[in-house]
């Protein structure tokens, strides 16, 4: 039986202080994240949430901040009935870079077996990670209808 | 138990007659696609192959032609390293959506003992971001494929 995890690889022309910046500043992650500001001062054992539109929707602590490298923080659901009693999961982020380009890995994992939360965060980084990259490489993240994530609840 | 499978969702800043181009181009595939060129007639049930410097990298048969939604064919990798890798199957979904397409690539039947899997795992981000750049940027990244192989795509 597969892991029970999610893991998506981007390569973005940019470099890792502004993918590190793209990532970690809240201002920036509304511009791609569907309106989501990511809050936190990123220092281990800090908390972390996600404020879409003002409504907190994900909440966690930092697990680990090696700037420019590697970012992981635990990640619980707060808003969604069945997937708010899920037990929290870990994200992490490790950028690589190459010449002109940074390698950028993201890792969900610890979900528990037939989880609805993995269901989800699968059609959600996609469409975040894709924004995220237009953004860097183009200076406008393109408008990707929520819609399309097939996402239930979320239109 | 079923094959191994693997799924790459990207969207695209294009149309779906754009994106079917640089899909199917031999011209566009060379571009974002480290060098292969795709060529086909495209009919369903058609030989198609990936060639590059002339030599075949990849082949297979046309299964699905649905201008501009969905095309899907067999794999069969030539290259010597994938010698005796049993064919799989790629498929890709397109979906308009607003300014956007969202491109769904599937790459099922995959050989049961996971070396495929993890080739195509570290290939697959690479060509696809490619040509998210490429269509939105107007020029392609520059991947240098040998020194971000599979083996450090994890």
């Amino acid at each position: 039986m597969p892991k029970p995890e999610f893991v998506y690889v981007t390569y973005i022309e940019t470099t890792p202080e502004k993918l590190w910046e793209a990532l970690t500043d809240s201002a920036f992650t509304r511009r791609y994240w569907f309106d989501t500001e990511v809050r936190s001062d990123w220092k281990v054992g800090s908390p972390v949430a996600l404020v879409m539109s003002g409504t907190t929707t994900d909440t966690g602590e930092i697990l680990e901040v090696d700037p420019l490298r590697r970012l992981s923080y635990t990640f619980k659901h707060e808003v969604d009935d069945n997937m708010r009693n899920e037990r929290p999961t870990k994200v992490v982020f490790t950028l690589k870079a190459y010449g002109d380009l940074v390698k950028l890995t993201v890792t969900h994992e610890g979900f528990t077996q037939g989880s609805k939360l993995l269901d989800g965060i699968s059609k959600g980084w996609p469409a975040i990670l894709s924004g995220l990259k237009s953004l860097l490489e183009t200076g406008k993240a393109p408008t990707i209808p929520p819609a399309a994530l097939g996402i239930e609840g979320f239109e | 138990m079923s094959k191994p499978s693997y799924v790459y969702v990207t969207y695209i800043e294009t149309s779906a007659e754009t994106l079917w181009r640089a899909l199917t181009d031999g011209d566009f595939t060379e571009r974002y696609w480290f060098g292969n060129r795709i060529a086909s007639d495209w009919k369903q049930g058609a030989p198609y192959g990936f060639t590059k410097d002339g030599n075949p990298m990849v082949v297979g048969q046309v299964i699905t032609f649905d201008p501009v939604r969905r095309l899907a064919y067999s794999w069969d990798n030539r290259k010597p390293e994938a010698a005796g890798e049993a064919t799989s199957r790629v498929t890709f979904d397109l979906e308009p959506r607003g300014n956007v397409v969202k491109l769904t690539v599937t790459h099922d039947e995959l050989g049961e003992d996971g070396k495929t899997l993890r080739d195509i795992s570290g290939g697959w981000p690479m060509v696809l971001s490619n040509l998210k750049s490429l269509l939105e940027t107007g020029h392609v990244i520059e991947i240098a494929a040998p020194s971000c192989s599979a083996k450090d795509a994890a």
